[in-house]
């Protein structure tokens, strides 16, 4: 019996970051300015302020919220509020200047997104954009998780759940005991880009994970001595041939990871390899999302696999946003079919740039979801994808930053699992386990405008 | 059953804004180092270069230019261009200003707030602004009336001011003794509580609404007593908090709402937090001053249809002349509440679409949650047609309809009419900001409860600018009326299953899926 249950929490701390995203609009007081001062009187921002020397002082554009009153006001017409193109210029089409906004919001406060006014963004979009959650609504008890009112658990577990138990003739249980890894978030952190200060960020990314109480992904490669504390919040990861080198990590970890490239005849081997070393270590498969994943998945699961963990680059994803939907929910349909969906635990990563895309991913058939570039974004990175051309590099993480760093990812998290409350809350579900697969209450943006715009004569 | 009288049309008078400046959508600048000082561009704009309360010379600009602006005219930018011809140096451009470029957002475009301010202004729109659709890429901003493309420009909207054409609309269609109720205008102001809008905003509201006679409503933050003298034309909301609603409050009222849900965070309660309850806001809600406010989800006396029926039977049993109204939002199952509510016995059942607005909610609700009402009015038209029930009650819409365009589009698609919000925010001035909840709330006074800011909005000047807003709407909707060949907006509303096919349905397309 487990005495002393503690209610999962996320400690948020205010870490504010290193390096400052440019400021949504550039306020402009030109210099037929009569300093009548009713700017600094209107503002309630304090982007207009007086000096000392009661003249009024330059306009401070990262206060600007966009409200217009002092341009409104201004008798002189001597101000100007216009759109920031170096704010335009961040990121990409997928990781938009708005999300790296909010990512750095959540990652400063751990705080949940608020706002005023309805939605302002386009109507709909391709990949996670194109579906809509249904919600309850008068016959369905919806939750209140968010306020700690009513308890809604995020944990999943990971590892094989045997639909039966098997015996002998003479009544002998076969089955092998259950083995599961349960972690508190339905979120993984995926191993970093390799960078210049790639040992200090490993490190803030494993103490991430350590106080969220998930799994940190780690590439044998980057493993270090400074880790070893952290191990049962590594999922260890390798290639096939490297099974003897890491067998001292296989001993010590919860979980590791194959990292294969495609198909493999000897799947069945290496996992027994694996297990004869740490008969309790769950074994993950790691491979990238292309058009046979659903068949794999099915293979792979028969062959004993307790976790797959499927993933694709974000490039990939900007490039095809609906590739990702598409590949989540292939795999996760294609072994409801078979029967097998519940034997193995299904990890997706890869397009995961804001909150909405965790439970997102989930309704969609994965049990888990990996977390890349979006908290490296939260650390400074600029989204290059790599470009061994870009100078401009911010996402560096000396020795004296982990804990910053570590601090940061922990906000993210956290303001992410508070949204994912948000969204089962709304859902009236109880906890993220149930949301997995749900399709039904998730509404398809292409499927609607079919039924009611699309019909043909 | 005696008919109503309907008022005659309010008057347009001039409401410009209490603001010294505006945001113009074009500017005319004027390199200075080119600039012979002719004065020919004066002579040929006499209205928006003439020499204005401000001195050109004013507007230097570090980089040598200048631009050119008078405060009170707008300048008819890309369609007129004359000074940009007459300059025989060259120095005049005519361009988009960049404070038009950086207002608004894909839903609510620059042109569309500062049309719907226009409106406001003057009762009638100009060529300057497209004030029909935004540019969300779906939805109301893909549809359109088969007329539009064969339109004559600038429109002449003014010429169908008078005409003979029918906007009013009936709210309750049941023949349960209750009173009709007819409203001259499709649409009915949307629930905002005191709290979320200030009193003053709330006042406007309600005067433009009796002055139309239409409706605006409390929304759930208690009935305040400078309401009572238009008690006629406010609606009582009854949401899960149950803040501010007694009987005598419910017995005032023409029509109950209640709110089971909200389109911008459906699924999800509210929050008002402890230093926005302040002593008026405390004794109106009926609580302790300075204490957190929670609005629950949903109805805790609600749980299935039974419950349902008993909650509106109630709310008929405690005012029995009064219109029950059902708010909710577009779960996937949307018909399956509104067959529901029928059953339970709602004269109006109102659908607020994902993209409603709000004073306050997680962005993640906002942007995932719930269907865009563009979809729900069909799905919810077509069941009740097809259990027969539709001619007994009025479907109302809200949620992300932002234009008397929008208006005509969702009636096409199977509402009666629609449930305003943000639009009336827009005409008393709102930018869009989206700062509502934040300290001290709306900069503009009208998202707030700070005495020092709400003095922006006048309730008189609020209520003229609401009215003005009507007119213009009013007019455009004779106009598509006319256009169509219908006499009445009844006639617009289909009676039959709503089907597009091969993007159309009537005289209404889609301009994605036409072939």
């Amino acid at each position: 019996m487990r005495s002393g249950f503690e209610r999962y929490h996320v400690e948020a701390k205010e870490a504010p970051a290193k390096f400052r995203i440019p400021s949504r609009f550039i306020v402009k007081r030109y210099n037929n300015c009569a300093e009548v001062q009713e700017c600094t009187s209107a503002c309630i921002y304090g982007v207009h302020v007086v000096r000392k020397d009661g003249k009024i002082a330059e306009p401070i554009n990262e206060l600007c919220r966009g409200c217009y009153l002092c341009v409104l006001k201004c008798p002189d017409l001597a101000i100007s509020v216009e759109e920031n193109p170096e704010f335009q210029g961040l990121g990409n089409s997928y990781f938009t200047p708005e999300r790296i906004r909010t990512i750095y919001f959540e990652a400063e406060s751990g705080r949940v997104p608020v706002s005023g006014a309805g939605y302002n963004g386009p109507f709909a979009g391709t990949g996670f954009d194109g579906l809509w959650f249904d919600f309850s609504e008068i016959v369905r008890p919806t939750r209140d998780g968010i306020h700690g009112r009513e308890y809604i658990s995020t944990s999943i577990d990971l590892g094989r759940k045997p639909p039966r138990l098997l015996f002998d003739e003479k009544g002998k249980l076969l089955s092998r005991e259950l083995n599961l890894v349960e972690i508190p978030i339905p979120t993984i952190l995926d191993a970093p880009v390799t960078c210049a200060t790639m040992r200090s960020l490993q490190l803030a990314v494993v103490k991430a994970a350590s106080k969220l109480g998930t799994l940190a992904t780690v590439n044998l490669k980057d493993y270090s001595s400074d880790l070893v504390p952290y191990v049962s919040n590594i999922l260890t990861r390798f290639s096939p041939d490297a099974i003897d080198e890491a067998e001292e990590l296989i001993r010590q970890s919860r979980i590791v990871e194959i990292d294969l490239g495609g198909e493999d005849s000897q799947i069945q081997e290496y996992i027994e390899r694996i297990k004869r070393i740490n008969p309790s270590v769950l074994v993950s498969l790691g491979c990238p999302y292309d058009e046979c994943s659903h068949e794999r998945a099915y293979n792979w699961a028969e062959k004993g696999a307790d976790v797959i963990h499927f993933y694709s680059s974000d490039e990939a994803v900007e490039r095809n946003p609906d590739s990702i939907t598409r590949a989540i929910n292939r795999v996760h349909s294609y072994l409801v079919e078979k029967n097998m969906r519940d034997e193995v635990t299904l990890m997706s990563s890869g397009g995961i740039a804001e909150a909405s895309h965790v439970p997102k991913s989930i309704i969609l058939g994965a049990d888990a979801v990996g977390i890349g570039l979006a908290y490296q974004i939260a650390l400074g990175c600029k989204v290059c994808y790599g470009d061994k051309h870009s100078t401009d590099c911010q996402l560096s993480i000396e020795s004296q930053d982990v804990e910053w760093a570590a601090q940061r990812i922990v906000n993210l998290i956290g303001s992410w699992r508070d949204q994912l409350l948000e969204v089962l809350g709304g859902m009236g579900l109880r906890e993220v386990r149930r949301q997995r697969g749900e399709i039904g209450r998730a509404m398809f943006y292409k499927d609607l405008e079919t039924k009611i715009f699309g019909g043909s004569e | 059953m005696q008919k109503q009288v309907l008022f005659g049309k309010p008057k347009v008078t001039r409401a410009p804004p209490g603001y010294p400046c505006r945001v113009e959508k074009y500017d005319v600048v004027m390199d200075r180092a080119k600039c012979n000082e002719c004065a020919s561009c004066l002579e040929t704009c006499a209205e928006y270069l003439a020499p204005a309360p401000v001195p050109y010379e004013a507007f230097q600009k570090p980089e040598g230019y200048i631009i050119l602006r008078n405060p009170s005219k707008s300048c008819d930018g890309i369609d007129c261009r004359r000074c940009e011809r007459v300059c025989a140096t060259g120095a005049l451009s005519v361009r988009l200003s960049p404070q038009y470029l950086a207002l608004g957002d894909v839903r609510w475009t620059p042109d569309l707030i500062l049309s719907i301010w226009e409106q406001s202004e003057e009762g009638k729109v100009s060529r300057r602004y497209e004030h029909r659709i935004g540019n969300s890429g779906g939805g109301f901003d893909r549809l359109r009336f088969d007329f539009e493309p064969n339109e004559e420009k600038p429109y002449d909207y003014e010429a169908f001011e008078d005409v003979d054409i029918d906007t009013s609309i009936v709210l309750n269609l049941r023949n349960d003794g209750r009173p009709r109720i007819e409203i001259p205008i499709p649409v009915y102001g949307a629930d905002m509580s005191f709290g979320s809008i200030s009193l003053d905003v709330m006042l406007a509201r309600a005067q433009a609404a009796k002055a139309w006679n239409t409706f605006t409503s409390t929304g759930e933050g208690g009935y305040p007593e400078e309401l009572i003298p238009y008690k006629d034309h406010v609606i009582t909301q009854v949401a899960t908090g149950h803040f501010g609603v007694n009987a005598e409050t419910l017995k005032r009222a023409r029509i109950i709402v209640l709110k089971y849900a909200q389109g911008a965070k459906p699924g999800l309660g509210g929050h008002l937090l402890a230093d926005k309850v302040t002593p008026e806001v405390a004794r109106l809600r009926e609580v302790v001053p300075y204490i957190s406010l929670f609005s629950p989800f949903p109805f805790h006396n609600v749980y299935s249809v039974e419950d349902h029926y008993r909650h509106v039977q109630l709310m008929k049993d405690v005012n029995p002349r009064a219109l029950v109204s059902v708010k909710v939002s577009t779960p996937i199952d949307v018909d399956m509440v509104a067959i529901g509510s029928y059953y339970a016995g709602a004269n109006i059942l109102q659908i607020d679409g994902g993209m409603g607005g709000t004073g306050a909610a997680p962005d993640i609700a906002k942007k995932n949650i719930a269907m865009p009402i563009e979809y729900a009015i069909p799905i919810v038209h077509n069941y009740l047609v097809g259990e027969g029930v539709r001619e007994e009650m009025a479907v109302m819409a809200s949620g992300g309809i932002r234009t008397a365009f929008d208006v005509a589009k969702i009636i096409a698609l199977g509402a009666d009419g629609v449930v305003l919000g943000t639009s009336e925010l827009v005409a008393l001035g709102c930018t869009r900001c989206g700062n509502c909840e934040r300290g001290r709330g709306c900069p503009l006074g009208i998202a707030t409860t700070d005495p020092f800011l709400m003095k922006q909005v006048n309730p008189e000047w609020g209520a003229q600018r609401l009215s003005n807003l009507y007119y213009s709407w009013k007019t455009q909707w004779h106009y598509i009326l006319a256009k169509l060949g219908l006499t009445s907006i009844r006639e617009l509303r289909p009676k039959g299953q709503v089907k597009f096919k091969d993007g159309k349905l009537g005289r209404i397309v889609h301009l994605d899926h036409l072939r």
